[in-house]
């Protein structure tokens, strides 16, 4: 991650920004929308080892002298999901990335959620998301 | 797999907060599918994008294809960037760190 953001710092023009924009370490809530009513189902389980080594990382270089936090932003970010099989996918899909608890109860509780709904119905994922803008600094003219 | 992400557009307003965009030469690291390609294009940067993944990038290349050359796409890793130094004006870590 490091060695990422060091690269970023290499390509950007001098006092340009590098925008870090991701997860919050945070858990997402999980709920279902059905004739207009927003009912939450659970929150999902992830590990947060990849968020926090990321923001060591962020902390590392601006020690560094490579970048100055200017401003940043938290705002909550939804994805909206058609079906139980777009959850499940969702799920598989994130288990690859970021080791995570089994999600099997509350795909069970999508599921059921899905098939009591008798209106039109779509799941919510909910989580914040943070958008930092760092300013590249010149470490030779900032030690 | 079809999932909307951020619909109501809080990302775009976000970033539109933070940074000014149009004109500005950008790099999107993990542009993936070109999801944020799209709305950085819109605010009207002129974005370069990578990802890791070649069948992402393809996926990218198809959606962003209306854009013509303001925004390009490749196949590439944050940490090994085949870019020149000081080329970018902004530099935009898409949930790749």
């Amino acid at each position: 991650m490091v060695h990422a953001l060091r690269q970023a710092h290499r390509v950007l023009k001098p006092g340009g920004l590098l925008i870090d924009l991701r997860p919050a370490p945070a858990h997402r809530r999980v709920g279902i929308v059905s004739g207009g009513r927003y009912r939450r189902l659970g929150t999902t389980a992830e590990s947060l080892d990849l968020d926090r080594a990321a923001e060591r990382a962020v902390r590392r270089v601006r020690r560094a002298g490579l970048f100055r936090l200017e401003t940043g932003i938290r705002f909550d970010c939804q994805r909206v999901l058609d079906t139980p099989a777009d959850f499940r996918a969702w799920v598989e899909e994130m288990a690859t990335r970021r080791a995570a608890s089994s999600h099997d109860r509350l795909i069970g509780r999508v599921e059921r959620a899905f098939a009591r709904a008798r209106t039109a119905r779509k799941l919510i994922m909910q989580g914040p998301v943070v958008a930092r803008a760092l300013r590249r600094l010149d470490p030779r003219l900032t030690s | 797999m079809s999932i909307r992400i951020d619909p109501d557009l809080r990302e775009v307003a976000a970033l539109k907060r933070i940074a000014e965009w149009r004109g500005r030469h950008v790099l999107e690291i993990g542009c993936g599918e070109g999801r944020l390609s799209v709305r950085l294009a819109r605010l009207g940067a002129i974005v370069w994008g990578i990802d890791p993944d070649p069948a992402r990038i393809r996926a990218a290349r198809r959606r962003l294809r209306r854009f013509g050359r303001r925004v390009r796409v490749g196949v590439g890793r944050a940490e090994r960037l085949a870019h020149g130094a000081g080329s970018f004006d902004l530099v935009v870590l898409s949930w790749a760190l």
